[in-house]
C-alpha cells in the first residue's frame, strides 16, 4: 500500500456541488447509448429505428472488432439514429417502454474463481460491458487481445463539483468484490485500487486488490497521474483501468444474469437551483433528470465536469463515462475593461486578482474564454499543476511539430488530455492543451 | 456602455473587409482593449482562468510607474531644475516624446506585420514600448529612436514570428543597436544629463575610469552609495533609481508576474560574481575590480535589467532549473564584461542578449535531462 500526497494541481473554487441526497427519477422517458463516447470506435449497427428492442439487446458492435457489444440499458423502440458530419453516428435513441431484459447466465463467487481468463474475458465482451475497460497508453476503449501489466481503478475524484464515489457505490459491496474478482482474472499482474483518506468505505474490506491512499489537488484523482505515482508506464506497456461504478455493474451483471443499467448521477453547477444525487439509468435524457428548466442560450449543460465533459443540451443525454451533469452560466455579452479591473470576483489560479485575498471563495464563472490566443508563454505555471515528471509545454510543442520520437521521450504515453486540462484552463494564452494531446495521441497510434 | 459594445461591433465589421482593411488588427487591439472578445469556449475545459495577456502585461506597466516617476524627476534635478513637480514636470516632458515615438512607430510595424499574418496587434509590444524609452539617455535623438525601435521590432521580433516566438527580447536588441551603431549617442560622458553644454559621467564610467579604489573615484565624483540606490545619478531615465525599481519587483513577484527564480538567480549570480572578482581579481583590470560586490547591484542598468528584463518570459529559459541557470549565467557575464571589458563600462544589455541567445540550449538541456530520467525509471 502507498500513501501519496500529491502538492501539485489545483482546485477551482466553484458554486454549485449537490447535496448528499439521492432522490429517485420517477419516469425515464428516452435514453441513447452514444457512440461518440468511445474515443475511435466505429459502429456497425444492429438495430434500425422502429425496432423493439429489451435491456440487454445489442445496438451496435465495433467494426473493427465485432467482438466488443454495445448493448441496450433500456427497453423500449429504437427512435432515431442520429448522424453528424460525414454521416458519423452520434446516437441512438430509444423510446423507453415496459422493462423487459435478455437475460445471461449468472455466476457466483465459487465459480468466478474457476474461470479461465479466456472464458471470463468472453463473459465480460458478451456482457456488453467491455467497453467499461479502457487502456492507456491512448485512453481507449481496452484492447482483448492483449493482457495488461496491471489494472487501476482510482475511487478518488477530486475532478471540480465531483460526484462523490461513496455515493455513486451506496450499498454495492458485494457487487465490487465480484467485479474485482472477475477483473482480476484478466491481468497476471496487480489491480491497484486508489482510495482517498478522507471517507470511510467499503473499499478497506475488499480483497484482492492493492489499496493506496491518493490525497492533493485536482487532478489527483486521475488515474493516468495514479498510474505515474505508483507504477509507471513506460513505452510498450499496457495498463487497463475502470471506474469504481463500472467495476460494480460488473459485478451485479454477474449476480443477477442481467444487463445492469441503474446508475447514479450527481447534478451539480452554479445553475442548478436543486443540486442533489438521481438514481436513473445508463444514457438518461438530461430532461428526465433536471427538473429546472434550461435555457440553451443562457446555461450550458456538460454531460461529466466542467474540466474534461461534454457539452449537451436539455434535450441531449449523458455519456456513457459520465457520473455527473453540470450546468453553469453561458457565456453573454463583453465585459468592459475586464484586464485592468481589480478583480475581486474573477476567478483565476493566478495572483493578479484581488480575488486571491479571499482564496476558496467559491465562483460561479461563465463559459467565457476571458482572451484571445496567444503563443505559448513559458512562466513555469503550467508544470505547477501538473503532478507528474512531464513537461507540458515542451511536450505539446513536440507533438505540434509532430517529432514522434521526442513526444515518446516526453511522456505521451502517460497522459491522456485529462491530465493537463487544468493547463488549459490557467492558460493566458488560451492554448488548448486538450486537442493538442489528442492530436499527439492519435500521431503515435497511426505512427508509432 | 452598450451604445459603445455596438459601436466597436459594427466597426469590427466594417474593418474585416474592404479598402481599410490594414487598420483592422489596430482596430483588433483597441476593441479587445476596452471590451472582453466575448469569445466563450468550444471545447473543455469549459470555464477559463480570467487570466489573458492584457493582464499580464498590463501588471508589467503598472510596475514599471515607479521607475517612470523617479526616472522623471532625476532626469530635471540632474538638468538642474528645482522643485519635486518642476523637476518631475522636465523629466517628464523629455521622456514623453521618446515614448511617443517608440509606441507610433513600433505600433505601425506591428500593425504592418499583424495585417501580413492576419492577427490583432498582441499585447506584447506594450511593454516593449515603454521598456525601451527607459534603457536611454534623456537626450537621445527621436530620429535614432524611431530607428532603434524599427529594428528592435522588425528583426528582433517579427522575423522569428512575432511576439512568442522571438529569440532576443526585442526592446534591448534595441538598445544594442542604438549602441553599436550611433555609439556617440548612448555611451561615452556626454550624453547623460539632459542640459545643453553640460556633460556628467555615469557612476560606472567613473568607476571605469578609475585606476586605483573604485569607491574612493566614485566619492570624488560625487556618487554615494545612497545616491546610487534611490538613483539620483545620471544615467538611462529608468535604470539609475534601484529603490523605485524593487517597488516594481515586488508588484511583479506578488502578482506572480515575474519569475523570482530569475529574478534571484541572476543578483546571486552577480553578487557571486562580484566578490570573486573582488577578492581575486588581482591586477589585469583597473579600478572595477576593486568594487565592492553590492556596488554592482545598484549600479547602471543592472537592476533595471535583472527585474524587466531578464525576466521576459519569452526570451528567458522556460524550465524551472534552467530559469536558475539562465540567470546565473547573466549574473556572472555582467560582471565580466563590466570588470574585464575597458571599453564598455556596462555590461546587463549585452549579458541578457547573451543570455537570450543561450537560453534555448539551457532549455534543451534541462529537457534532455528530463528524458534521460524518464528513459532510466524502472532500471
Amino acid at each position: 500500500m502507498g500513501v501519496f500526497k500529491l502538492k501539485k494541481g489545483y482546485d477551482i473554487p466553484l458554486q454549485g456541488s449537490a447535496e448528499r441526497r439521492v432522490k429517485k427519477v420517477p419516469k425515464t422517458k428516452a435514453i441513447a447509448v452514444q457512440p461518440i463516447d468511445f474515443r475511435g470506435m466505429r459502429p456497425g449497427m444492429k438495430v434500425e429505428p422502429g425496432d423493439a428492442v429489451k435491456r440487454g439487446s445489442i445496438l451496435f458492435v465495433d467494426k473493427q472488432k465485432p467482438e466488443i457489444l454495445f448493448r441496450s440499458p433500456a427497453a423500449g423502440t429504437v427512435r432515431e439514429i442520429v448522424r453528424g458530419e460525414r454521416r458519423v453516428i452520434q446516437r441512438v435513441i430509444i423510446d423507453v417502454g415496459a422493462d423487459s431484459s435478455e437475460s445471461f447466465d449468472s455466476i457466483n463467487k465459487a465459480q468466478i474463481g474457476k474461470l479461465s481468463a479466456a472464458k471470463a474475458k468472453e463473459l465480460l465482451l458478451n456482457s456488453g460491458l467491455w467497453p467499461t475497460l479502457r487502456q492507456r497508453p491512448f485512453d481507449r476503449i481496452a484492447d482483448f487481445t492483449k493482457t495488461p501489466r496491471a489494472i487501476f481503478i482510482s475511487a478518488v475524484d477530486s475532478a471540480p463539483l465531483q460526484a462523490e464515489t461513496d455515493i455513486l457505490l451506496e450499498g454495492r459491496e458485494v457487487d465490487f468484490q465480484l467485479g474485482i474478482d472477475l477483473l482480476a482474472k484478466l491481468t497476471d499482474g496487480k489491480i491497484h485500487l486508489s482510495v482517498s483518506a478522507s471517507t470511510e468505505t467499503f473499499f478497506s474490506k475488499i480483497t484482492g486488490v492493492e489499496t493506496h491512499q491518493f490525497s492533493g489537488p485536482h487532478p489527483a484523482g486521475n488515474v493516468g497521474i495514479q498510474v505515474h505515482h505508483i507504477d509507471r508506464l513506460l513505452a510498450g506497456q499496457i495498463i487497463w483501468y475502470i471506474s469504481p461504478r463500472h467495476v460494480a455493474q460488473i459485478g451485479s451483471f454477474l449476480s443477477k444474469g442481467e444487463y445492469p443499467a441503474a446508475k447514479t448521477y450527481a447534478l451539480t453547477g452554479s445553475e442548478l437551483t436543486d443540486r442533489h444525487y438521481v438514481k436513473a439509468i445508463e444514457g438518461a435524457l438530461v430532461s428526465d433528470l433536471v427538473n429546472t428548466p434550461i435555457a440553451a442560450d443562457k446555461q450550458r449543460v456538460i454531460s461529466g465536469n466542467v474540466l474534461t465533459g461534454q457539452q449537451t443540451r436539455a434535450d441531449g443525454f449523458v455519456g456513457f463515462y459520465d457520473d455527473m451533469l453540470t450546468v453553469i452560466p453561458e457565456l453573454t455579452g463583453r465585459r468592459f475593461m475586464a484586464w485592468v479591473q481589480l478583480g475581486f470576483k474573477a476567478s483565476s489560479f493566478w495572483r493578479m486578482y484581488f480575488s486571491k485575498l479571499t482564496p476558496g471563495k467559491k465562483q460561479a464563472p461563465t463559459t467565457d474564454l476571458n482572451g484571445g490566443e496567444r503563443a505559448f508563454v513559458s512562466t513555469g505555471e503550467y508544470e505547477k499543476v501538473v503532478p507528474m515528471d512531464v513537461l507540458p509545454v515542451h511536450l505539446c510543442k513536440a507533438i505540434l511539430i509532430e517529432d514522434i520520437e521526442l513526444m515518446e521521450q516526453l511522456g505521451i504515453y502517460e497522459v491522456a488530455p485529462e491530465d493537463l486540462a487544468l493547463c488549459s484552463y490557467i492558460c493566458p494564452s488560451k492554448i488548448e492543451f486538450g486537442d493538442i494531446i489528442e492530436k499527439g495521441m492519435q500521431t503515435m497510434e497511426k505512427e508509432g | 456602455m452598450k451604445f459603445l459594445e455596438r459601436f466597436l461591433n459594427n466597426m469590427d465589421k466594417t474593418l474585416s473587409e474592404g479598402p481599410f482593411k490594414i487598420f483592422h488588427p489596430m482596430f483588433g487591439a483597441i476593441n479587445t482593449m476596452l471590451f472582453t472578445p466575448g469569445q466563450g469556449t468550444t471545447t473543455g475545459p469549459h470555464i477559463r482562468d480570467a487570466i489573458d495577456m492584457k493582464r499580464f502585461m498590463g501588471i508589467v506597466i503598472f510596475a514599471l510607474i515607479p521607475s517612470i516617476m523617479v526616472g522623471s524627476y532625476n532626469v530635471g534635478a540632474q538638468a538642474g531644475v528645482e522643485g519635486l513637480v518642476a523637476a518631475f514636470m522636465f523629466g517628464f516632458l523629455k521622456l514623453l516624446p521618446i515614448i511617443v515615438v517608440t509606441y507610433a512607430v513600433g505600433l505601425s510595424w506591428e500593425m504592418i506585420f499583424g495585417y501580413i499574418n492576419g492577427h490583432e496587434i498582441y499585447e506584447g509590444f506594450l511593454v516593449t514600448g515603454i521598456l525601451l524609452p527607459l534603457t536611454l539617455p534623456p537626450t537621445i535623438p527621436l530620429w535614432q529612436v524611431a530607428v532603434a525601435v524599427s529594428f528592435g521590432t522588425v528583426i528582433g521580433k517579427e522575423v522569428f514570428g512575432g511576439t512568442g516566438m522571438n529569440l532576443l527580447n526585442p526592446a534591448l536588441t534595441a538598445r544594442a543597436f542604438l549602441f553599436f551603431t550611433y555609439p556617440g549617442d548612448i555611451s561615452g560622458d556626454s550624453v547623460w544629463v539632459a542640459l545643453d553644454g553640460f556633460t556628467g559621467a555615469t557612476p560606472l564610467a567613473a568607476a571605469a575610469a578609475s585606476t586605483g579604489s573604485a569607491v574612493e573615484a566614485l566619492n570624488s565624483a560625487g556618487f554615494t552609495l545612497n545616491q546610487m540606490f534611490f538613483g539620483f545619478t545620471p544615467g538611462s531615465v529608468g535604470e539609475t533609481s534601484t529603490i523605485a525599481i524593487l517597488i516594481g519587483a515586488v508588484i511583479l513577484l506578488v502578482t506572480g508576474v515575474a519569475s523570482w527564480r530569475i529574478m534571484l538567480a541572476t543578483v546571486l549570480g552577480a553578487y557571486g560574481m562580484g566578490l570573486i572578482v573582488q577578492f581575486f581579481g588581482g591586477e589585469i583590470a583597473g579600478g572595477m575590480r576593486t568594487l565592492p560586490a553590492h556596488y554592482h547591484l545598484v549600479m547602471g542598468g543592472f537592476m533595471f535589467g535583472a527585474v524587466f528584463m531578464t525576466t521576459d518570459p519569452v526570451s528567458a529559459a522556460g524550465t524551472n532549473v534552467g530559469k536558475w541557470i539562465y540567470g546565473i549565467l547573466i549574473g556572472v557575464m555582467v560582471i565580466l564584461i563590466r570588470v574585464f571589458n575597458p571599453a564598455y563600462p556596462e555590461g546587463m544589455m549585452l549579458a541578457i542578449l547573451f543570455g537570450n541567445v543561450f537560453s534555448p540550449l539551457i532549455d534543451h538541456f534541462v529537457v534532455q535531462a528530463n528524458i534521460k530520467r524518464r528513459l532510466n525509471y524502472g532500471k
